[in-house]
């Protein structure tokens, strides 16, 4: 089963505009989906992780309600049909 | 009508029957041209009040000078009847034209640009046109386009309030049932549908049919009776435009479709920088670099862009929030402001790089997004935005790339390399026009590296200095870490502090740890540096090799920015701050201080700038010099003031306030036009560049290949 990722607005100039972008593999893990994703769009990786690889301080990942901080980050289970949204944190001023 | 004479006009033939009477071809046989002359049945659709007022829009309108508007030459009435003069434009109308099945996005966009101009032009002299719709835009065969009936709408059914429709023949089309209506039922934004009076943005949501239907060939709104097509304007959202339209054109369309006007641009000027951006952008799509695949930024906020020609003078400005372009005549005195680029990005380094006959623009945007180093050939309409990175830790430093802090050219004889500062402290460079970047490894596996703490910006490696006449030598300056020097093109480094105190330390002169905030050389005299410190000022005469202290007379020796005159190496500009507690102008006064005599004593500057309860902080790159004759003097202040002289700082006048805190101010001067750039404006005084006739490299053609596909 496909995961669909959502985009936020600030990514959608790397992924032609998508909003949701769906991968048809079946990935087991976050990482999984995320590696799938960056072969399609190349330049969210560097938007979303780091260069050692850790998502970025004020970037969130949930997989449908869950924010993975809490499930074990990006070894994350991910089931099928799973909706993966990325949100920046409302932090800032 | 035919053959008969109004004013001085011989009405030749009909032409043409629009929403506010009949058009004749008519011949002026005063003035000998062609014109266009509207009749208006005074009686049919006009009060006795609604005469006079349309005369006196007319005549309003016809101040309207504006190759996109058509120009009313003369109003006037006779028995039973007013005629409006007007340029005779021949061509095809946008609805004509748009309604098989829309126009390509290019040319939707070129016309989009020209009408959004028009409307600026109008809504600058404080006229509406309130009846903006595909027939009332002409456009010739060479493309240009003519918007037509300026600000005549709102006098048209103001005065017969029986008069539902304009006509039998089109009685959806304009609908003019009181005098709170006006205009064309189908162009009518929600809040005139309301009742409300219609204002300049009435005009931009006119502009957003006008355009969607130029793309598809339908209205964004429809109905069969005027009940539901108000219903359709009221309430529904406008059935999104898909391929081929590119979703830049798209999102502007929907803006200015918003139902509410606050949600719309606010300005004509927002829509034309927007178009002007996506116009860029087309052509890319249309002819894409194949040497250079990463996505353009497109920027799509409320950007304006700063119209670049030769012999302007530039100003770049890096806040918290975002860049400005400010673009002056050089005798800078007014000032047209670019951007906001990179909306909510902080850009701490920017950097004019006109070498090798380029005028490029570097920039450093970090966001929760990440840090990445960006570029513009164009002034700003375009920024590159990689994929990748390139400025990046490697894997084994498990470090991760917070901000970048300083953007510095090579030598004028090293058109390829640059080098960036950045936190956590190290040193990038690049010897490839930025394509691939390294970490300075010499200095990243500096034993005191891991010993280095951050001072209240973060661990920052801010400052590079290059010696302009020894290759081999460089100075940085990391806070807190103090100076480190290479005398052997970056293979070793040492620590270069002696004599620089270190307030915070238990040993107040320890070999490194000292929180320097900048350091400044003058190109002519390499062997001399200045440093302002976390409380102190120093000069150094000996390559840094010893420092000695030269605050003398200043009010206070805590300070961030430091800037070299550009050409009198014994000149030297400070903004002092009261402590590192209170980090902000001292007495409330803000004073730029200068010394002429290499710090021996220091003059305030202070004519012009504010001097009661001004708590300023002008901060380590927010002042710059330019290179001009007599010097300008520049800096921004983190309340997001940005202050200027144009004679060495004896005089200053406030260029611009209500930015976000400015932590970087650049200057540059375009000599010579695109392409042949001869200015040298840099913070640091540098060399002037190698002659134009350098063979250039690999990526410069590539850049210029790049450019010419855009």
């Amino acid at each position: 089963m496909p995961v669909t990722f959502h985009i936020p607005g600030p990514l959608r100039e790397f992924t032609s505009g998508r909003s949701a972008v769906t991968i048809e593999q079946s990935p087991a893990t976050l990482a999984e989906a995320l590696s799938a994703l960056w072969k399609l769009y190349p330049g969210l990786r560097d938007r979303i992780l780091t260069e050692q690889g850790q998502v970025r301080e004020h970037i969130n990942i949930f997989i449908g309600s869950e924010d993975v901080r809490y499930t074990g980050g990006l070894t994350s289970r991910v089931a099928a049909g799973s909706d993966i949204s990325i949100v920046p944190a409302i932090s800032g001023g | 009508m035919i053959g008969q004479v109004l004013g001085h006009c011989r009405v030749q033939a009909k032409i043409g029957e629009g929403g506010m009477g009949v058009v004749y071809r008519a011949y002026d046989e005063v003035l000998r041209r062609d014109v266009a002359v509207k009749v208006v049945k005074k009686d049919a659709l006009l009060g006795s009040s609604g005469s006079q007022n349309l005369l006196h829009e007319a005549r309003a309108s016809s101040s309207l000078s504006h190759p996109n508007i058509c120009t009313i030459h003369d109003v006037g009435e006779t028995e039973g009847e007013l005629y409006i003069v007007m340029e005779l434009v021949e061509g095809k109308s946008l609805h004509e034209m748009s309604r098989d099945a829309g126009l390509p996005p290019e040319t939707v966009i070129r016309c989009g640009v020209q009408i959004a101009g028009a409307l600026v032009r109008a809504h600058d002299r404080g006229i509406i046109h309130r009846d903006l719709k595909t027939s009332n835009i002409v456009v010739t065969s060479g493309g240009l386009v003519k918007v037509l009936d300026f600000g005549l709408a709102k006098q048209v059914g103001a005065g017969d309030r029986d008069a539902s429709f304009e006509g039998p023949t089109r009685t959806l089309e304009t609908m003019q049932t009181s005098s709170t209506f006006s205009g064309t039922l189908a162009y009518m934004p929600p809040e005139v549908l309301r009742g409300e009076a219609a204002d300049y943005r009435s005009d931009l949501w006119a502009l957003g049919v006008v355009l969607y239907e130029a793309a598809s060939g339908r209205r964004p709104f429809e109905g069969r009776t005027g009940f539901e097509l108000s219903s359709a304007i009221m309430r529904e959202m406008p059935k999104p435009l898909g391929s081929p339209v590119p979703p830049g054109l798209w999102s502007i369309i929907q803006r200015c479709l918003s139902k509410e006007p606050i949600q719309r641009y606010q300005r004509a000027g927002e829509v034309l920088a927007a178009l002007e951006a996506i116009q860029g952008a087309a052509v890319f799509a249309a002819a894409p670099s194949a040497e250079r695949s990463e996505p353009q930024t497109l920027v799509l906020h409320s950007v304006r862009h700063a119209r670049v020609r030769r012999g302007d003078f530039l100003l770049l400005v890096g806040t918290t929030k975002g860049a400005f372009i400010l673009r002056s005549k050089v005798n800078r005195s007014r000032w047209e402001v670019g951007g906001p680029y990179f909306h909510g990005h902080a850009v701490y380094a920017l950097a004019y790089d006109n070498r090798a006959d380029q005028h490029r623009i570097w920039a450093s945007t970090a966001s929760f997004w990440g840090t990445v180093l960006r570029s513009s050939d164009d002034f700003g309409r375009i920024w590159t935005n990689p994929q990748e990175a390139a400025i990046r830790f490697p894997a084994d430093t498990g470090l991760s790339l917070k901000n970048i802090w300083q953007i510095s050219l090579g030598r004028a004889d090293e058109p390829n390399t640059l080098y960036c500062g950045v936190e956590p402290a190290a040193l990038f460079e690049t010897h490839d026009d930025g394509e691939t970047w390294s970490l300075a490894r010499g200095l990243f596996d500096h034993p005191h590296r891991p010993r280095w703490v951050p001072g209240n910006g973060g661990l920052a490696l801010h400052t590079i200095v290059l010696d302009p006449a020894d290759k081999q030598c460089m100075y940085v300056a990391i806070s807190s870490g103090g100076v480190y020097r290479t005398s052997d093109g970056g293979r070793t480094w040492s620590a270069q502090n002696r004599g620089i105190r270190a307030t915070f330390m238990p040993t107040k002169y320890p070999e490194f740890g000292q929180c320097v905030h900048k350091i400044a050389m003058h190109p002519a005299r390499p062997e001399r540096l200045f440093l302002q410190n976390h409380w102190g000022i120093y000069r150094s005469d000996d390559s840094s090799e010893s420092w000695k202290d030269i605050a003398n007379g200043v009010p206070s020796d805590f300070g961030f920015a430091m800037v070299m005159h550009p050409r009198n190496p014994d000149c030297v500009y400070i903004v002092p701050v009261e402590s590192d507690q209170f980090r902000c102008s001292c007495d409330g006064r803000l004073r730029v201080f200068r010394t002429r005599n290499s710090g021996a004593s220091w003059e305030p500057l202070a004519r012009g700038l504010p001097q009661k309860q001004a708590y300023e902080t002008v901060l380590r790159d927010a002042m710059t010099a330019d290179s001009l004759d007599p010097a300008g003097i520049y800096f921004g202040t983190r309340s997001g003031q940005l202050f200027g002289s144009c004679d060495e700082g004896k005089t200053w006048n406030k260029i611009l306030e209500g930015l976000p805190a400015i932590v970087c101010v650049r200057s540059a001067f375009i000599e010579d036009g695109f392409g042949h750039s001869i200015a040298t404006p840099r913070a640091t005084p540098q060399p002037p560049p190698s002659s134009r006739s350098k063979p250039r490299t690999a990526s410069q053609s590539r850049r210029q290949s790049h450019q010419k596909k855009r």
